[in-house]
């Protein structure tokens, strides 16, 4: 039995082939975002084991608060004269204080070096005088012996095209400084730590930059010969005031190496997401091929078990069959999931974020985790059609070949798939909209079992809908287009599973275009109501630094300018939760920023005062006047009364404070955007001539318009939006080649039918369009379907997030006619393959093939 | 309704519908050479119905088939009216087929997904143009199948399938019809029923049929056999009758 399935097997070769790459392609996309993973998590061991190498032990304040979107724990700065205190410690060699804050350097074309507000950040910080304590290395110049001196990274040198000895502007708080590159440096073997870019100035230089003179961020370590790092720990600590703490250097290195996990674990579970949609319309190819090759050998299965094969046998058979396949398919995908880590490591490379040294790490866990995710595919998508072949009854094999039955549905299907779609549907609504909150694993639940709903259903719906596409095909490509309608609603159980794949692909795609569309126009609605000035200018910084808060001053002493104001941004721990709060000069942003008062006066916001967005201050119950704990970094925990709530939190975020309160509790100020109004009476290519005349000193800054600056908001999202739709992009070639595959063997299956077409008199050209057009049916089918469950998922998910800012439905017409142009396409495509095999058949041949 | 000869245009007699000039067909090479045709030369007058006959393996069904266009000769000639079939690409041959030729195999006729007057009207459909409805529809009930069009071929009998596909074969008025074992699936009744149809066609419309056969019976239905035996045409017969073809027929067993 065994060896009569293993030569079945090889006989079809082609059909294995192409089943088996549907599963290789989802396997490969799992394993390669796994290895990529275990590569990413290895290199940033090593490297900041490296960075950690001779420190022991490290003295900084104690956390404030851990910061919110992973950016770690938040802490104050520690006084420099601890430095002099720790020296005198026994078992002390060496004491170096070391600030790192935000620089940004400007290259040789007078752009600013690297994009942080999509990719890695800009960072400036101290050279390390202790060399046990430097994790970098000069390969060029020396370290900065002046204040207007900096050792700069080696990408960054290359990237601005700087050498040792020329003279460079750098951003950092306060005016853009004058620096002399003394010197370059890699950060280990790496040409920088991840993409960043450093700038690397003498120690008081640094602190007055990018930190605050007379501070350090922290101090590092190292104990004489004989001394243990937490021995070392031990003797510290008598001597650090309250609100420091020492730790040893393991443990520093252990902390990095989690957080950069931590930073990577969305960014994987959002790959496996794609990995698990892939194996998933993997499955559905495997299902359909398996079921169309069960119906094909009817009348040998019928053979066998009339010879006495038992059910159990034939069952068996089929799914060796699929072992088979899902042993080969997983072990090609592993492998090539090495490739595949690959090409995201270049995808990474390309958002800014380089993973230094080459090699990739395969753990035995992924090669496990990989190849059983192939497996179990595999054999559950094979499982139905296997039992389907062990109930072929033996007089099978007697009956003429009846291939595949209609099949449109028993009244029970339609009633199971029917309980199916409401109950995703409840189960959708009710997490999205239930009083619980949104559940997430509600919704999941509810999306699977919509799209096993309209599975189960596709059978039923393929018909009319099949019939309803392709009524224009009669018309349009006579006797070719009513063959393509009546074959794609030959056999409805196979369109519509081959469609299914499809669905979906395209219903994730309509369903993120939709998000990502409202999304926008969402943006763009609150910053029509919010932003009433003329101009922004923005910092082109991303979550570190910013624009001199000096800039918005020079530009309100500007003639053309009526009034410009700078919006700030930093972390609090308000209430309990880690936040962002902006800082506002309430003198002068609420004439730029209509933020809609509910209660309260923006004129209120002073020294110990805070504004609350109205939907916050009703989840956390706050009113007027009311006290509310906040910590800070900088000055721990105060306590701020609320002298506003207020309406619209587009652009400034749910709580603001007054200039007075910002600068009273940050330590460092920087604006993230500057709004500008015209005077009365300035033209505005004057006004904006005269603003970028101003923002020209800050490179890396830019003036948009209204419209400019919305745009530049929306491309944030049209940035992940792409990333989506590439990865996406991989689910739908695997659904595409389904159908190719489910056509290759439909046509397997109409030999003798197409060589009577062809001695009748069909053209080669008219059966490759018959080909063609079957296909497309079955592609727009799969289309439409996703599309319609796309809009469904994007209407309740928009809808659900309306309190989270996403207050616009917007259906984008032109992206989603797009979507169904390219299926349409896309159908042609897969049918490029199958329809030249039939087109140059033998005629006589297939006429007489059995 | 009968349509009488003289409703068609085309000439009962006259030059040969179709001819091969020593067709010769080789399978294979050097020890397993077969020779299926070998130096055939044969007519096939207009508006007549000529049998081709022979023992199994005698090249009958390939001679058919390199006279039709659907397989291509090793060497010699074969025409279909003045067209030399060997001058012929796909297209151009394919195009003939459509116009000029009609078929009617043993079975699997019909393509399952159209309706009988769809598979009827195919060859026409290819073409782009309507046909002759009239001419049409005369054929339909001369078929007598008049009440079966909008049916599919799996809610037809045996019979009225290959009824269907005689009648789609007349319908494009072919230059010539090949029939290949067309009474070979039929029991008896429905068999002698379609020859019926198919000598009505020769000798109402004026058609012109060329079938192969291994039976006597309704090799019997034609106006002339051709008998083939090694690829050679080794004996013809006129106005045959089915008790001496069948002892034409014995004399190759022995």
């Amino acid at each position: 039995m065994f060896r009569t399935t293993l030569k079945g097997l090889l006989a079809h070769k082609r059909r294995m082939f192409t089943t088996a790459l549907a599963v290789t392609l989802g396997v490969a996309f799992m394993a390669g975002t796994l290895v990529l993973t275990d590569t990413i998590g290895k290199t940033f061991d090593d490297l900041f084991g490296d960075v950690y190498k001779n420190t022991d032990a490290v003295v900084r304040a104690e956390a404030a608060f851990e910061g919110p979107m992973s950016s770690g724990a938040q802490r104050g700065r520690v006084d420099e004269s601890l430095v002099a205190s720790l020296r005198r410690v026994s078992g002390v060699a060496v004491v170096e204080g070391q600030v790192q804050g935000y620089a940004r350097l400007v290259g040789k074309d007078g752009k600013a070096i690297g994009n942080p507000q999509m990719g890695a950040p800009t960072f400036g910080g101290n050279w390390s005088e202790a060399k046990e304590l430097n994790p970098f290395t000069l390969v060029a110049g020396q370290p900065p012996g002046a204040d207007n001196e900096v050792v700069i990274d080696k990408k960054s040198a290359e990237d601005g095209k700087l050498a040792v000895g020329d003279t460079t502007t750098v951003l950092v708080q306060g005016p853009p400084q004058q620096v002399r590159i003394a010197g370059i440096a890699k950060f280990g073997t790496a040409d920088s730590p991840g993409g960043a870019s450093f700038t690397l100035f003498t120690g008081p230089a640094a602190q007055r930059l990018v930190a605050e003179p007379g501070k350090f961020d922290s101090i590092a370590l190292v104990a004489v010969e004989g001394v243990s790092q937490p021995e070392l720990v031990s003797r510290l600590t008598p001597v650090l005031p309250g609100g420091v703490e020492a730790v040893t250097g393991a443990a520093v290195t252990t902390e990095n190496q989690d957080d950069l996990r931590e930073g990577f674990s969305f960014f994987n579970t959002f790959l496996l997401v794609f990995a698990v949609v892939a194996l998933l319309v993997g499955g559905f190819m495997i299902f359909n091929t398996f079921s169309i090759t069960v119906a094909q050998r009817t009348r040998e299965n019928g053979l066998l078990r009339a010879l006495g094969a038992s059910r159990r046998q034939i069952l068996s058979s089929v799914l060796v069959e699929a072992t088979a396949i899902g042993v080969v398919a997983s072990a090609l995908g592993l492998a090539a999931g090495i490739a595949v880590a690959g090409a995201l490591k270049g995808m990474l490379a390309a958002f800014g974020f380089d993973i230094p040294g080459r090699g990739v790490v395969l753990s035995a866990s992924t090669v496990v985790t990989s190849v059983v995710a192939g497996m179990v595919v595999t054999l559950v998508a094979a499982l139905s059609p296997a039992r389907k072949a062990a109930k072929i009854p033996p007089i099978a094999a007697m009956r003429a070949q009846v291939a595949g039955s209609a099949g449109y549905g028993s009244k029970q299907r339609i009633l199971v798939g029917l309980l199916l779609l409401v109950v995703g549907v409840s189960a959708m609504l009710i997490g999205l909209f239930g009083d619980t909150g949104t559940t997430v694993g509600a919704v999941g639940l509810g999306v699977l079992l919509v799209f096993f709903g309209v599975s189960v259903l596709g059978r039923t719906i393929s018909l009319p809908l099949s019939r309803a596409l392709g009524s224009p095909l009669p018309r349009l490509r006579g006797a070719a287009g009513t063959l393509a309608r009546e074959n794609a609603m030959r056999n409805p159980k196979r369109t519509a599973a081959s469609a299914s794949a499809l669905m979906i692909g395209v219903g994730i795609v309509g369903f993120i275009t939709i998000l990502a569309s409202s999304t926008k126009a969402s943006i763009d609605a609150s910053t029509d109501r919010a932003v009433t000035g003329d101009f922004v200018v923005d910092s082109g910084a991303g979550m570190v630094g910013g624009i001199d808060p000096g800039m918005a001053g020079q530009l309100n002493a500007l003639p053309e300018v009526a009034v410009a104001t700078g919006l700030s941004r930093g972390f609090a721990e308000v209430d309990g939760s880690p936040q962002m709060v902006a800082g506002l000069d309430p003198k002068t942003a609420f004439e730029l920023l209509d933020v809609k008062p509910i209660q309260g006066s923006p004129a209120d916001l002073g020294r110990d005062a805070i504004g609350v967005f109205g939907e916050k201050a009703e989840e956390q119950g706050l009113k007027l006047g009311d006290r509310v704990p906040v910590v800070f970094k900088d000055t721990g925990p105060q306590s701020l009364r609320v002298a506003l709530i207020y309406d619209e939190d587009q652009p400034v975020g749910s709580y603001i404070l007054g200039v007075d309160a910002f600068e009273a509790n940050f330590a460092n100020r920087y604006d993230a955007q500057v709004f500008v109004k015209k005077a009365e009476g300035a033209s505005t290519a004057a006004t904006r001539a005269a603003v970028e005349r101003v923002a020209g000193a800050y490179a890396g800054a830019e003036v948009f318009d209204q419209e400019q600056f919305k745009a530049e908001q929306g491309a944030a999202v049209d940035q992940v939006l792409g990333l989506v739709y590439a990865l996406l992009a991989l689910a739908i070639i695997i659904a595409l080649m389904g159908i190719g595959n489910t056509l290759a063997l439909s046509i397997f299956e109409r030999t003798r039918e197409l060589g009577l077409l062809r001695a009748v008199g069909m053209t080669r050209k008219q059966l490759r369009s018959t080909i063609r057009w079957e296909s497309v049916i079955i592609a727009v089918q799969g289309t439409v379907l996703g599309l319609l469950i796309g809009v469904f998922f994007g209407w309740a998910l928009v809808t659900a997030l309306t309190d989270e800012g996403i207050d616009q439905f917007d259906l984008p017409v032109g992206s989603l006619a797009v979507v169904v142009v390219l299926a349409a396409i896309a159908g042609v495509v897969a049918a490029v393959g199958p329809s030249r095999r039939a087109a140059n058949l033998n005629v006589l041949g297939a006429i007489a093939s059995e | 309704m009968a349509i009488r000869a003289t409703d068609v245009t085309r000439p009962s007699t006259g030059p040969a519908a179709a001819r091969t000039v020593d067709a010769l067909k080789v399978y294979g090479k050097g020890q397993t050479e077969v020779r299926a045709l070998d130096g055939v030369s044969v007519e096939f007058a207009a508006g007549r119905f000529t049998a081709i006959m022979g023992p199994s393996g005698s090249g009958k069904s390939t001679l058919l088939h390199c006279i039709a266009g659907l397989d291509s000769l090793s060497s010699g000639k074969a025409f279909i009216g003045n067209a030399d079939l060997s001058t012929l690409d796909d297209q151009k041959l394919t195009i003939l087929r459509r116009d000029r030729v009609g078929f009617i195999f043993q079975a699997y006729n019909l393509v399952p997904t159209l309706t009988a007057i769809e598979n009827i009207t195919l060859p026409l459909t290819l073409a782009g143009h309507k046909g002759d409805q009239a001419w049409i529809d005369n054929v339909v009930a001369t078929m007598g199948i008049g009440q079966r069009l909008q049916h599919r071929p799996s809610e037809l009998s045996g019979g009225q399938q290959q009824r269907v596909a005689v009648a789609r074969a007349l319908a494009t008025r072919p230059q010539i019809i090949f029939a290949d074992e067309p009474t070979g699936n039929l029991d008896s009744r429905s068999g002698a029923e379609v020859l019926q149809f198919m000598r009505q066609a020769v000798d109402d419309m004026g058609q012109t049929i060329v079938m192969v056969t291994h039976d006597p019976v309704a090799a019997s239905y034609a106006d002339r056999i051709v008998f083939l035996a090694d690829g050679r045409i080794v004996d013809e017969m006129h106005q045959p009758t089915a008790e001496r073809v069948l002892e034409r027929m014995k004399r190759f067993g022995e």
